[in-house]
C-alpha cells in the first residue's frame, strides 16, 4: 500500500527536522537553512536509497500545506495597505527579468529558442515549476528540461547562501528583505526558507510576495504556448490552461488569512497553527535539501547560467534599489 | 467484527487521495490540521 511505501522516507525528513530543529539552538545556526544543509550532506554524501525516495519526494506537499497554514499569521490589513506597491513591483520585475532572459538568449549568445524560453519561465515566475510547466506547452526537448533545471536549481543553491549574508550586511528590514527574495529568487522553497532564516516577518512577505509571483504561471504558459503554437501554425491554447497551471494552495493561504483575519481563532489555536506550519516548513527543507546534486549542477552549461546570472544580478539590484527607496 | 469491509472503503479514498492535484491535497490537509486545532483545542509544541 501507498502509506507503507512512504513512511521510511517520512520518519527520514521527521528525523532531519528534529536534528535541525534540536542542533541549531547550539550551533548558533537558522534551523531551516541547517535542514537544508542536512539533505544536501545526506544525499550528495551518501545517497538517498531507494527506499526512502517516495517519501521524501513529499516535501513539496509539506511546503504547501505550511504556506496554505502560515495564512492564519497573514495581517490583511497590512497586506492590502501596501499590497498594491509590491503587486505592482511582482509584474515589474518578472516582465523585466523574462524579457532579459529571451533578449539575452536569443540575442546575445545565441541559445536555442525554447531553451531560452524556458530560462525566462524559471527565473521570471516560479524555478523548476515554471520550466516544466512552460516545457509542456511549447513541447521543449527533454535535454533542455533538464539544462534549463539544473541551471535553475545552481541558482537557488547559490541564492540560498548568498541573499541572506547581503540582507545581513545591508541591514534589510524583514519587509525588504523578505520582498527582495520574494520578487528576485527562483524557486519558492529557497525563498520560503531564507525570509523565515531572517525573520518571522521576512518569511511571511517573502512567502507572500512569491505566492503573487506564481499565480503569474499560468499567464506567461498560455503566452508562451499561443506564441509557439502561433509559430508552428497550430490551434491556439484554451484559456483553461490558466486555471490549470494556477497554484490551488493559494486559494487554501487566501480562505485560511480571511478567516484569522475575521478573528475566528483563539491567540492559543493561532500559536498551534504557527507551529504547526514551523515544523512543516522544516520537514519540507530537509526534502528540499537532497534536491540540490552536485552531480546535476555541474552538468549545467556555462552559457544558459551566464543568461541566467545576468538577468538574476538586474532583477536583483534593481527590485533592491526600488524597495529601499520605496519603504 | 471483522476489518475486511472497511477494505474497499480505505482503497477508494486512497485511490481518490492520489488522483488529487498536490495542491489541493496542501490545501486539505491544511484544513485538516486547522479542523483538529479548532475542534479538539490541540495544541502544537515548538
Amino acid at each position: 500500500m501507498n502509506g507503507r511505501r512512504l513512511l521510511p522516507g517520512l520518519l527520514a525528513l521527521c528525523l532531519g527536522a528534529l536534528l535541525a530543529r534540536t542542533l541549531a539552538g547550539a550551533l548558533g545556526v537558522n534551523h531551516l537553512l541547517l535542514a537544508i544543509a542536512f539533505g544536501f550532506v545526506a544525499a550528495n554524501a551518501v545517497g538517498v536509497p531507494d527506499c526512502l525516495e517516495p517519501g521524501i519526494e513529499t516535501h513539496k506537499l509539506w511546503l504547501g500545506t505550511g504556506i496554505v497554514l502560515m495564512g492564519a499569521s497573514i495581517s490583511l490589513e497590512t497586506v492590502l495597505e501596501v499590497g498594491g506597491v509590491v503587486l505592482l513591483l511582482v509584474v515589474g520585475v518578472a516582465a523585466t527579468t523574462l524579457l532579459v532572459v529571451e533578449l539575452l538568449a536569443r540575442n546575445v549568445f545565441g541559445l536555442a529558442d525554447r531553451m531560452g524560453s524556458l530560462l525566462a519561465a524559471g527565473a521570471s515566475i516560479c524555478g523548476v515549476s515554471a520550466v516544466v510547466a512552460v516545457a509542456g506547452s511549447i513541447r521543449a526537448r527533454e535535454e533542455q528540461i533538464a539544462y534549463a533545471a539544473a541551471t535553475v536549481l545552481l541558482f537557488d543553491a547559490v541564492t540560498i547562501v548568498v541573499y541572506p549574508i547581503v540582507g545581513d550586511l545591508l541591514g534589510l528590514s524583514g519587509m525588504v528583505f523578505g520582498t527582495w527574495a520574494g520578487v528576485s529568487m527562483f524557486s519558492t522553497g529557497p525563498v520560503v526558507a531564507v525570509g523565515f532564516a531572517h525573520s518571522e516577518a521576512a518569511g511571511q512577505w517573502a512567502t507572500m510576495t512569491k505566492l503573487s509571483r506564481n499565480a503569474l504561471i499560468g499567464v506567461v504558459v498560455l503566452a508562451y504556448a499561443s506564441y509557439y503554437a502561433r509559430a508552428a501554425g497550430d490551434s491556439r491554447p484554451s484559456v483553461r490552461t490558466l486555471w490549470d497551471e494556477f497554484p490551488k494552495f493559494v486559494l487554501g493561504f487566501l480562505g485560511l488569512a480571511v478567516v484569522a483575519s475575521a478573528g475566528v481563532l483563539s491567540s492559543a489555536q493561532l500559536a498551534s497553527i504557527e507551529n504547526a506550519y514551523n515544523w512543516l516548513f522544516v520537514v519540507a527543507f530537509a526534502g528540499l535539501g537532497t534536491e540540490i546534486r552536485l552531480a546535476d549542477l555541474r552538468t549545467t552549461g556555462w552559457t544558459p547560467a551566464v543568461v541566467v546570472l545576468i538577468a538574476l544580478l538586474a532583477s536583483s539590484a534593481l527590485s533592491l534599489a526600488a524597495l529601499v527607496l520605496l519603504f | 467484527m471483522s476489518t475486511d469491509g472497511w477494505l474497499p472503503i480505505g482503497d477508494a479514498v486512497t485511490d481518490r487521495w492520489t488522483v488529487l492535484e498536490r495542491d489541493w491535497q496542501s490545501v486539505l490537509i491544511g484544513a485538516a490540521i486547522v479542523a483538529l486545532v479548532v475542534l479538539f483545542e490541540l495544541q502544537i509544541p515548538w
